[in-house]
């Protein structure tokens, strides 16, 4: 049976883009009268069946080694276009995760959306969400990831515009469309430069050929580049990170997804190119960079958020500029560690404050406060999903942090300090969240609050239960790294860190201090709170280089081009207007021409016998 | 070497009667330029005939022929000049380019 379903696991994500189709009928405008709910019902069986299947599947998978299905796609002359799929432990056990936590997201969004009618809409792009993400994790080629992952560019532009009558939502939804359009296209380049140097796209060859590859440094270093460009806009990293801020606009179930698995997808394909992008070690740097600047910075704006989604979106940058940095350093499994344990922490972290923002409406947090008493199992739920996110035994990230910063330890001591800053930063930004949200004295806003109803209550609770239980479930795979060979030093600091930060700012946040807190340089703290100006920054380089060309081509195209040819007609138009003036109405007029064309005409044809006389005479 | 006397001086009445043809304002004065035209052919025709055909003269016949026919032209024209004066009440050239563009 189960090794049934582990042949049959690329079905898992047919179940998903079913499910994403059968709830299209409740859109409002085609089935008008049962209302929207049967759509999310559907999905729901369909995602059970999708994570059952998977389920299964992983048990038959582990300790088995990888198999590849091969589905032929388009072969044409040169090319050989065939789908490859890879059923590993890894790749499932991801199935596993995104059917999961897209399960979860769904009976969450059944409490969440209870008063909207846009299920059908919803539902149908989780679904499609969920069938994308399951086909890229499955998928072992290149192309094919590019396939998937431009179709979740629009999947995303779609499911951030779900209230498309907001302003904001638009805007937002656009920016995050053309920002990870950028970065995809980018990766489309590396994907074709690709080809005629590796000679293949599916990642197991590409591995084989990375290690015994001789190419021109800076072919391959532009090629990699570009290759990092596509996850960079993907991942929300520095520069391409002000989408996910926008993409706050979109409903809260669909962010559960996006800050846990969306943005996951392209650390995923960074982590399956790793061996591609080690080739060049430009390429290493660039990603530690990229990873290094991000993870700083957005953590350093999380801190200055007063929007309770921006505060989190912030955080999810900076921990996938950590996987950037650990797929820099060769840390390949680390990234697979981090991505996993921060999707689960990020799920829960926005599953707590998304029922917070449904029944307390604002989204500000200096406008809520003591939700403690009221709101328990929120509480509880957002402190486990913040020591599951920073460094604090036993939970998740902890093992994957110190994994990083211990293998970082010997060869680049200055990229552990900047894991303790992002871990300090990370607990600083969530415990001034929790204290700002459930601490304090209730405001007007978070005054009567009550728990979420149960459909928003349950998956926050069974996903903390797992995450409490995740290091045991990774201790008995034996996935953890051995803590005898562990560099205590290491994991002391980062300990220290965490519970440092995290006191300082509970005692900040808690304590006497006047609220709203300034820092002593209020530009600062603008600096932070706007996320660095990005938007303008924006505006003033690529926005308004486009706009600026694109008017200039209008107006070539308006002006000269067409100039061109309307002066063709304009010519023919003057001409016979000028010249219907040699119709003049004088008799005498037309005898002189018709006099002068004689007598020119017969200059003409007696020109031979008189030519010689009149050269004589008039030289 | 007679003849290119007479062609010359036909053809110097011809640029004559040209030159009153395009520049008279008198309707009249135009009818009367090309019975100088006219003239100038017959000039020619005659001389030609005097000179190169003497024998059968047939430029004596085209000649006579072209005498009739300027007649009968010039009575057809200033019928066409009187018709025009009497609606215009005018026989200036310049005041006829109604039919221009």
């Amino acid at each position: 049976m189960a090794q049934f379903l582990l042949e049959t696991v690329w079905l898992v994500p047919c179940y998903a883009l079913i499910g994403g189709l059968l709830a299209v009928p409740w859109s409002p405008g085609i089935i008008r009268k049962t209302g929207p709910r049967p759509a999310g019902y559907i999905n729901l069986v369909m995602t059970f069946l999708a994570f059952l299947h998977s389920a299964i599947a992983l048990q038959a998978t582990w300790n088995h080694l990888p198999e590849e299905v091969f589905i032929p796609w388009l072969s044409t002359a040169g090319l050989d276009l065939t789908i490859a799929l890879e059923i590993s432990s890894v790749s499932v056990s991801a199935l596993v995760v995104i059917t999961g936590l897209n399960l979860l997201a769904q009976i969450y969004a059944v409490g969440y959306m209870e008063m909207d009618w846009g299920w059908g809409r919803f539902y149908s792009l989780l679904g499609l969400f969920e069938a994308g993400l399951c086909a890229l994790v499955l998928c072992n080629s290149l192309f094919f990831s590019y396939v998937i992952l431009e179709i979740l560019t629009l999947g995303t532009y779609l499911l951030v515009g779900l209230w498309f009558s907001q302003p904001l939502v638009v805007s937002g939804a656009r920016d995050a469309f053309l920002t990870k359009r950028v970065g995809d296209l980018f990766l489309l380049m590396g994907v074709l430069a690709l080809w005629p140097l590796a000679g293949t796209w599916n990642y197991t060859e590409l591995a084989q050929w990375a290690t015994t590859a001789n190419v021109n440094p800076t072919a391959i270093a532009l090629v990699g580049l570009a290759l990092i460009a596509g996850p960079m806009g993907k991942c929300a990293q520095f520069p391409l990170h002000l989408w996910l801020d926008e993409a706050m606009e979109g409903p809260v179930p669909s962010t559960i997804l996006r800050n846990s698995v969306v943005v996951a997808s392209g650390a995923w394909v960074l982590i399956k190119l790793q061996p591609v992008l080690s080739l060049s070690p430009i390429v290493s740097s660039a990603m530690v960079a990229i990873g290094v600047v991000t993870s700083v910075g957005a953590s350093l704006i999380a801190i200055a958020q007063i929007d309770l989604k921006r505060c989190q979106s912030y955080s999810v940058s900076a921990y996938m500029g950590l996987v950037f940095i650990a797929v820099g350093v060769q840390q390949y499994e680390t990234a697979l560690l981090l991505v996993l344990t921060h999707a689960i922490s990020a799920a829960l972290l926005v599953m707590s404050t998304g029922g917070i923002i449904w029944n307390s409406i604002t989204q500000d947090v200096t406008q809520l406060g003591g939700l403690w008493t009221r709101r328990p199992i929120s509480a509880i739920a957002f402190i486990v999903g913040t020591l599951g996110l920073i460094a604090f035994p036993p939970l998740g990230s902890f093992w994957a942090l110190v994994k990083l910063a211990d293998g970082l330890w010997e060869t680049q001591p200055w990229l552990v300090g900047v894991v303790i800053t992002v871990n300090a930063l990370t607990a600083v930004s969530l415990t001034r969240e929790f204290a700002l949200i459930f601490g304090g004295k209730a405001t007007q806003m978070s005054q009567r609050s009550p728990e979420a109803h149960w459909p928003m209550v349950l998956p926050m609770v069974i996903l903390l239960g797992f995450s409490l239980h995740l290091p045991l479930v990774l201790q008995s795979l034996s996935i953890l790294p051995d803590w005898a060979t562990l560099n205590k030093d290491v994991a002391l600091l980062l300990i220290w860190s965490s519970i440092s930060s995290c006191g300082i700012t509970a005692v900040v946040y808690l304590g006497n201090i006047p609220k709203p807190i300034r820092l002593p340089w209020q530009g600062l703290q603008n600096f932070f709170a706007y996320d660095f100006y990005t938007p303008k920054l924006y505006k003033m380089t690529i926005i308004f280089g486009v706009a600026k060309i694109s008017q200039l081509a209008d107006m070539i195209d308006r002006f000269v081009v067409d100039g061109i040819v309307n002066f063709v007609g304009l010519f023919s138009l003057l001409g016979g207007e000028g010249l219907k003036y040699s119709t003049s109405g004088q008799t005498q007029f037309y005898a002189l021409t018709v006099l002068l064309g004689v007598s020119i005409l017969g200059m003409w044809v007696t020109w031979s016998f008189w030519e010689v006389q009149f050269l004589n005479l008039i030289s | 070497m007679q003849l290119q006397y007479f062609l010359l001086l036909a053809a110097a009445l011809f640029c004559i009667g040209i030159f009153g043809l395009i520049t008279s304002r008198n309707a009249v004065r135009v009818l009367m330029s090309i019975e100088l035209l006219l003239n100038a052919v017959n000039l020619n025709l005659m001389a030609f005939s005097n000179f190169l055909d003497s024998t059968l003269i047939k430029g004596q016949v085209f000649t006579v022929f072209v005498i009739t026919v300027a007649a009968a032209e010039a009575a057809v024209g200033l019928a066409i000049v009187l018709a025009i004066y009497r609606n215009r009440d005018t026989v200036d050239m310049e005041q006829f380019n109604l039919l221009k563009w």
